[in-house]
């Protein structure tokens, strides 16, 4: 919309008062304005009511000069304004548009004749007005800029206020779950109540251990261990909770050890910063809960151990009740001590510890065991069967029922000490236990269970006083014998031992020494020659028979 | 009828003296074509609402167009002190939307504007009589995007061929904050005889006869 043009001096001729009052409005309705082009139209509209004369612009100061030639003419007369020489112009003004804090900018008007003195005053009044109106409205908008910038602020406060005490409402409810010893379900409950979403619990390998909120999965779906780890490692990098499809995982893992993963159910991808905080203050507490069930379990662990060792290599009996009652042991039961070695598919030193665990957890034969060396020692409180332990063992080492079955590597033997009534007793079945165990070594037995009570008359040879008669006894029957061995690297003390043991077979003696028969027949008649003894008489094959006991005790003893 | 004739056709029950605006010290003279100039709907509401007030206890008639379709906004704080239900019923209080009363026909058009407002006000005083009418426009119905509201200054011209001719006060309302175009506010200016700034009412000597105007106009 265009301004119409008027009759100027008619306007003019209402009086200078009309006039005035002309200005009076225009300024007013100016300063109510609310932006600077609404009040630059509004003066740039009134100039030719005022003044016969044209804009040539309102110049402000900073804003682009719409001409070179006007600005290099404001250049040359300053802030203050003046006579401007301008292209096409007779007559050309800046008037400085006024505040308190210098000019704001000129209004610059140009004109075929000058104008009267009395229109050169209303200009000056108007651009007066003009940068008293653009001063006042700049004030406005920087008052308006900073109660926006004050409301934002004010905003910002609150939520950082807002997320501060939901913060301090999460860590109150978790750190009263933490205190008041509620476990897995209480922290997994408080997460859900806190979230709103369903929230699970999982062991290291995807186990469930607890569940809060609706639709719990049954059965409870388990990732394949190599997808399984990939997503742990995943976790383990992130310092926040990640998202694994439509779950978000994070991980309790005390030290870098992860024990647990707590995760909220969110298919629809709805938790935000809230959601997250809980579930990672949730895993902090999981962390501590978890830290402490495996603290105590592993303080009992060492304390067992500690009791084991000591019973073992003797101890007092009161102090070994009295930390027994404190496990909750019972060891006024007679007890049994049992050795056993083994090995299994993996070289993992470990395994024939928890394999004996679980068959002795499973037969039930026991509880109390420690690892020693290559061996395992195993206090038994019932008369179990051994050889079915053994086959536990067997089993738990990844073997089948019989070790000569397809499975060689897996092998498992017990030696299994006589019953301790009371605690001073355990070192005798302990050595009771090795040496029946080592027995079957040095005797060539297959692998079994074997009980010292067992034994025979190797019991009754360990169990003399003097071993210096015993090893008389060897010599006077197999002294020969074991000298022709040492010297020619011989084994006729072994082909005599099995010989005599297989009551005088020729065929059970070869097979089992792996000979040909007529091998056998040579060296039992190298053993005729040198000991000038007749092996078809019961009383020498007693003698002789005895006589390798025997020498099989002393090795165990010596050994 | 248009913009330049009458439907006159009896003598008007004329009311001479002063009306009270609602604001201090304020008084307008029938045939008064006021613009009032504000800032936002608060300031809006400082002048509308006892401008109505007065009126409605005074036993004027008023005749309000809103742009605002909520009416609410009006009737609410008025219903504290005048029983907006009954001046509804009775019809001394006539509140539209300026969808209803500027755009029937989707368009803006002056002249069947400007019989509207005579229709209204002929039988307030000639049928209902009433003794004196307030009228009312909230005017950023003109901001629209639509054809005809380019009209909106040559309107408000036309205007003052009409309004003297009756116990009439016309206040026309303009937000700042949206009359933006500073050559439209001077063409208001120019189209108003009395303009309403800030809590005062002032002769305006911008205010160019409708005959002058329409003619520079072309």
């Amino acid at each position: 919309m265009s301004a119409p043009e008027l009759d100027i001096p008619n306007q003019l001729g209402r009086g200078l008062l009309s006039t005035m009052r002309s200005l009076l409005v225009l300024g007013q309705l100016m300063t109510e304005s609310t932006d600077e082009q609404q009040i630059v139209d509004l003066a740039t509209t009134a100039v030719p009511s005022l003044a016969r004369c044209r804009v040539v612009g309102v110049e402000r100061a900073g804003a682009t000069t719409r001409s070179p030639a006007v600005a290099a003419a404001l250049g040359a007369v300053g802030a203050t304004g003046g006579w401007l020489d301008l292209p096409g112009a007779t007559w050309g003004w800046a008037y400085p548009l006024g505040s308190l804090t210098g000019p704001l900018g000129h209004l610059v008007v140009a004109a075929e004749t000058e104008p009267t003195g009395e229109e050169q005053f209303l200009l000056r009044a108007l651009a007066q007005q003009t940068g008293a109106a653009l001063a006042n409205q700049r004030l406005h908008a920087q008052e308006q800029a900073t109660a926006l910038e004050l409301s934002l602020v004010n905003d910002r406060l609150r939520g950082t206020v807002g997320a501060l005490e939901r913060s301090m409402e999460i860590h109150a409810r978790l750190t009263t779950v933490a205190v008041s010893g509620e476990g897995h379900d209480g922290i997994a409950r408080a997460v859900h109540e806190l979230t709103g979403l369903p929230v699970a619990i999982e062991d290291r390998y995807g186990n469930l251990r607890a569940w809060a909120g609706a639709h719990r999965p049954d059965p409870y779906p388990k990732d394949p261990p190599a997808r399984r780890e990939q997503l742990l490692r995943r976790a383990l990098r992130s310092v926040r909770p990640i998202r694994d499809g439509g779950r978000v995982v994070a991980l309790a893992h005390p030290q870098g050890d992860i024990l647990g993963v707590i995760l909220l159910v969110d298919p629809a991808g709805t938790a935000g910063e809230q959601e997250l905080m809980a579930l990672e203050h949730g895993a902090t507490i999981l962390s501590m809960e978890l830290a402490r069930v495996r603290s105590l379990a592993e303080s009992e662990l060492r304390v067992r151990r500690d009791l084991v060792d000591e019973l073992l290599n003797g101890t007092d009996e009161e102090s070994a009740l009295t930390r027994a009652v404190a496990l909750g042991y019972d060891l006024q039961r007679p007890h049994r001590v049992l050795v056993v070695e083994g090995r299994g598919r993996s070289r993992d030193t470990d395994q024939l510890f928890q394999a004996v665990r679980h068959a002795a957890r499973d037969e039930p034969a026991g509880s109390l065991l420690v690892a020693r060396g290559t061996q395992v020692v195993l206090l038994a409180d019932v008369e179990a069967d051994w050889e079915r332990l053994r086959a536990g063992v067997l089993r738990e080492l990844g073997g089948g029922e019989q070790s000569g079955n397809g499975s060689r590597e897996v092998r498992a033997r017990i030696g299994v000490g006589e019953v301790c009534e009371r605690v001073a007793e355990f070192p005798r079945s302990y050595r009771q236990a090795r040496l029946a165990l080592r027995l079957l070594a040095v005797a060539e037995w297959e692998d079994r269970a074997v009980r010292f009570d067992d034994l025979g008359i190797y019991r009754l040879l360990v169990g003399i006083d003097d071993p210096g008669e015993v090893e008389r006894f060897v010599q006077r029957w197999i002294g020969a014998l074991l000298d022709y061995d040492r010297q020619r690297g011989a084994n006729l003390v072994r082909t005599l031992s099995h010989y005599l043991d297989r009551g005088g077979s020729y065929e059970a003696t070869a097979r089992a020494l792996i000979v040909h028969r007529n091998t056998l027949k040579y060296r039992l008649q190298r053993i005729r020659q040198i000991t000038g003894l007749d092996l078809s008489d019961p009383e020498t094959c007693f003698n002789l028979q005895l006589a390798t006991r025997a020498w099989h005790t002393l090795s165990v003893l010596r050994s | 009828m248009d913009g330049n004739g009458a439907v006159t056709t009896g003598p008007i029950a004329t009311y001479a003296g002063p009306i009270s605006m609602g604001l201090p010290g304020v008084t307008a003279a029938p045939g008064d074509h006021v613009c009032a100039f504000y800032r936002g709907p608060v300031q809006r509401d400082e002048v509308l609402l006892p401008f109505l007030r007065e009126g409605l206890l005074a036993g004027d008639k008023v005749i309000c167009v809103m742009d605002d379709p909520d009416t609410e906004r009006v009737r609410g704080p008025l219903a504290a002190e005048v029983d907006v239900e009954l001046s509804s019923r009775t019809g001394q209080l006539n509140l539209l939307c300026s969808d209803r009363a500027y755009f029937p026909g989707g368009y803006f058009a002056a002249d069947a504007m400007i019989d509207f407002w005579e229709r209204g006000v002929d039988d307030a005083v000639r049928r209902e009589g009433y003794g004196f009418v307030r009228a009312v426009g909230e005017m950023t119905w003109a901001l629209r995007d639509l054809p005809g509201v380019e009209h909106l200054v040559s309107y408000e011209s036309l205007l003052n061929r009409f309004i003297p001719r009756y116990p009439l006060v016309s206040l026309c309302l303009y937000d700042l904050e949206r009359f933006t175009d500073g050559q439209v506010l001077m063409g208001l200016l120019r189209t108003h005889p009395k303009v309403l700034l800030s809590g005062q009412l002032l002769e305006n000597p911008w205010f160019t006869e409708p005959d002058e105007y329409l003619a520079d106009l072309g």
